[in-house]
């Protein structure tokens, strides 16, 4: 018998789909023998240290509670750099070990074998960032009684954790050696606190697309009274998305990595993914600071700007006082800030005869200490008939956040209420203004020394009058002298004064001979 | 034919030259610099010194506090300690530890001489502007994070060697962002202090102890 003469074998009806079920054995077995799971206690030690501990002290807000790890970015700026030294030693293996001959003359291309090595450690870093949020999400969120996380925040973070996978790995495939780790850990660490200087001093734009920036869209009561605008993290997500996949398709570009047409699929997916980064990028240029946060018109929802509904929490302070339910452990503060206020106001024409907290909103840049007033300044005022004293719990520091404690958080509260009962809106206004509040202040139990540091904290600093600008540390010896003269007189006659010129001063026409 | 028989060289081979002492051990030496990649070392420290003096001449800083004062010349300082951290690994694992009678004193050599380097190309890098807390404070963190580094490649191997001062400087700019101090942070301390001087030099000495005895921890997953 010949072979000739052999019967032809009928052919399989349908041919098995290899390579699929390679890609995941060889995802599978990179997986096993990665090295990311060496250094991840090590990050979660070191997350537990430099995030969760600051943030577990932090006011039980989510906004609050995740302000440092999420807003400012410290959860990426705790994974990045080891992520980013562990990809790139990953990534030098096969040049490090001098078999990149050896595995670019095996059966598979060495695009696709480098990318399951790359998917393997971007599964594994991406993976424990997910374990180690949700694990923090879930103690942090024990004492937190309204409202739910940022979800977009937290997987923004994510595709950065892949973002800084997939860069290390590049680098590390096209510089191998022993130094690449460390060069692309400290490399990571550089960028990220680069991206934090970024982020504290920008108010808006460009940056915006920079994790560790929060102003403008990650503060005041987002996630409260409205909901967390998406629009920022969806450019971040699409940013970092496009810096991982252009890494993971430069990959793919060398003549070793494969046959001509699919270096030319890595070239498309490089321009793809730096098409992205730079979409992303502009995008974020074009965002501009609303009042619950920065909106980006190309991808805003109108649905984002629905107020979220709740029922106010109340109490007594002589007046009623009323707050958003997830301030309800601060509704006792307000009360103890409120009541010695109320009880010199009662009777006054103007005086309010309730208080309830509205949203602090958003505004972009520091508030300016000279020029018109804005929006956040504006917010707190004595409105309607009956008047309603409108308060921002949240355009303050909480206590236990930022320095701030109990009785610097009453001070504020007390400032508010006499800031928008003398009219004086959104500057520190006109010198009998001044002079009346600070007496208020004082006969309130805020000493007149105390109170430039108390305004300070405040959208109303006092302006300095030294060459170099900024805050005053004290009143001018004029102000000072007839606010104490002010607050000497006995209450009868200080609150005859004000039922007489209280119209007036309000409207800024009260001179400084016509005070007592 | 078996080789076992054999006690002397093919007809013709040329005789092996003996080499002094002196010679063989400096061949000794430069192929151990050579095995741990030192001249490459050496190249990234004098490029960390570049870079030191780029941000000093240039005031590239960044807003805030002593931890943004800090973080600059930490991240120079931690990532010249990295480098010396992953050179003590080496390809050989066993044999050379089984054969290397010189290994433990080529080990400790090396660390202090790359120490030193690194001190040195750091102290010309800060020529460049005013370095913040000055020389001794340098080579006090120097000193200290390279021990780091150093304990580091003994527990977790030479691969991830440069992850303790990656960690070490995490958790030294958390202190100094939060304000606190501590002897065994030693950046956290003003130049002068003697407890974290003596802090810094015991790390030091455990640092060298460890890697000088024991190298590099070997890892199945280099």
């Amino acid at each position: 018998m010949t072979a000739t003469a052999a019967p032809v074998r009928a052919a399989p009806r349908q041919v098995p789909r290899v390579a699929p079920r390679n890609m995941t054995r060889l995802v599978w077995m990179e997986l096993r023998r990665n090295t990311m799971p060496v250094v991840l206690p090590l990050i979660a030690v070191l997350f537990w240290f430099d995030s969760y501990r600051i943030a577990a002290t932090m006011p039980p807000l989510w906004v609050e509670r995740l302000y440092y790890i999420l807003g400012q970015g410290h959860a990426l700026v705790d994974f990045a750099p080891f992520v980013a030294g562990v990809a790139a030693w990953m990534g030098s293996r096969d040049g490090r070990r001098g078999m990149t001959d050896l595995v670019t003359a095996t059966v598979r291309p060495r695009w696709e074998a480098q990318l399951a090595t790359c998917a393997a450690t971007v599964v594994c870093a991406v993976g424990s960032y997910l374990v180690v949020m949700a694990v923090t999400l879930g103690l942090l969120g024990r004492s937190i009684a309204w409202g739910g996380p940022p979800w977009w925040s937290v997987g923004a973070g994510a595709v950065g954790v892949a973002a800084f996978t997939s860069a290390g790995f590049a680098l590390g495939a096209y510089f191998p050696g022993r130094f690449i780790a460390p060069v692309a850990a400290f490399g990571a660490l550089f960028a990220m606190g680069t991206s934090s200087q970024i982020g504290f001093s920008s108010s808006g734009g460009w940056a915006l697309i920079l994790p560790t920036m929060s102003n403008g869209n990650f503060d005041k009561d987002a996630g409260l009274f409205y909901p967390f605008l998406p629009d920022v993290q969806i450019a971040r997500v699409m940013f970092a998305a496009g810096v991982a996949v252009a890494a993971a398709g430069l990959l793919g570009l060398p003549a070793s990595a494969g046959g001509p047409r699919l270096r030319r699929s890595a070239a498309v997916v490089t321009a793809a993914g730096v098409a992205a980064a730079v979409t992303a990028v502009a995008l974020a240029s074009t965002a501009q600071v609303g009042p619950n946060g920065a909106v980006i018109p190309a991808l805003h929802d109108a649905a984002s700007d629905r107020p979220i509904l709740y029922t106010p929490v109340c109490g007594q302070a002589g007046i009623p006082v009323c707050v958003h339910p997830a301030y309800r452990s601060y509704l006792p503060d307000a009360q103890t800030a409120l009541r010695p206020v109320v009880q010199e106001l009662t009777g006054l024409p103007g005086a309010p005869v309730r208080a309830t907290q509205v949203a602090a909103v958003f505004q972009a840049g520091p508030p300016p200490l000279t020029g018109p007033p804005t929006a956040a300044q504006l917010q707190v005022e004595t409105i309607g008939s009956p008047p309603v004293l409108h308060l921002t719990l949240n355009a303050i520091a909480l206590p236990g956040s930022f320095g701030m404690n109990t009785s610097g958080f009453i001070g504020q509260i007390r400032l508010q209420f006499v800031h928008a009962f003398v009219g004086a809106g959104g500057g520190s206004g006109n010198p009998a203004q001044q002079i009346v509040q600070a007496a208020l202040l004082q006969d309130a139990g805020i000493p007149l020394a105390a109170q430039p540091n108390v305004l300070g904290q405040s959208p109303w600093a006092l302006p300095s009058r030294g060459r170099g600008g900024g805050v005053a540390a004290s009143y001018p010896r004029p102000i000072s002298v007839a606010a104490s003269r002010f607050a000497a007189l006995p209450a009868a006659a200080r609150h005859a004064w004000l039922a007489a010129h209280l119209a007036a001063l309000r409207s800024g026409r009260v001179t400084l001979a016509q005070l007592p | 034919m078996t080789a076992a028989g054999v006690h002397q060289s093919a007809p013709g081979a040329a005789p092996a030259q003996a080499a002094s002492p002196g010679q063989a051990w400096l061949r000794l030496a430069w192929l151990y610099l050579v095995s741990r990649r030192v001249p490459g070392a050496l190249a990234l420290l004098a490029g960390f010194g570049l870079l030191l003096w780029a941000a000093l001449f240039w005031h590239w800083n960044v807003a805030g506090g002593a931890a943004a004062a800090m973080v600059i010349p930490l991240i120079v300082e931690a990532g010249a300690a990295a480098v010396i951290a992953v050179t003590t690994y080496g390809p050989f694992g066993e044999p050379e530890r089984a054969t290397g009678r010189w290994l433990p004193y080529l080990r400790l050599g090396t660390a202090v001489a790359l120490t030193a380097a690194a001190v040195g190309a750091l102290a010309g890098g800060a020529t460049g502007g005013t370095l913040p807390e000055g020389f001794l404070a340098m080579f006090r963190n120097v000193a200290g994070i390279t021990a780091v580094g150093l304990l580091s490649a003994a527990v977790l191997g030479g691969m991830l060697a440069w992850a303790g001062p990656m960690a070490y400087l995490v958790i030294t700019e958390t202190m100094l962002a939060g304000g606190r101090t501590s002897p065994w942070v030693w950046p956290t301390k003003p130049p002068h202090d003697l407890g974290a001087a003596l802090c810094a030099s015991l790390v030091f000495a455990v640092g060298a102890v460890a890697v000088t005895l024991r190298g590099a921890r070997d890892s199945a997953r280099q």
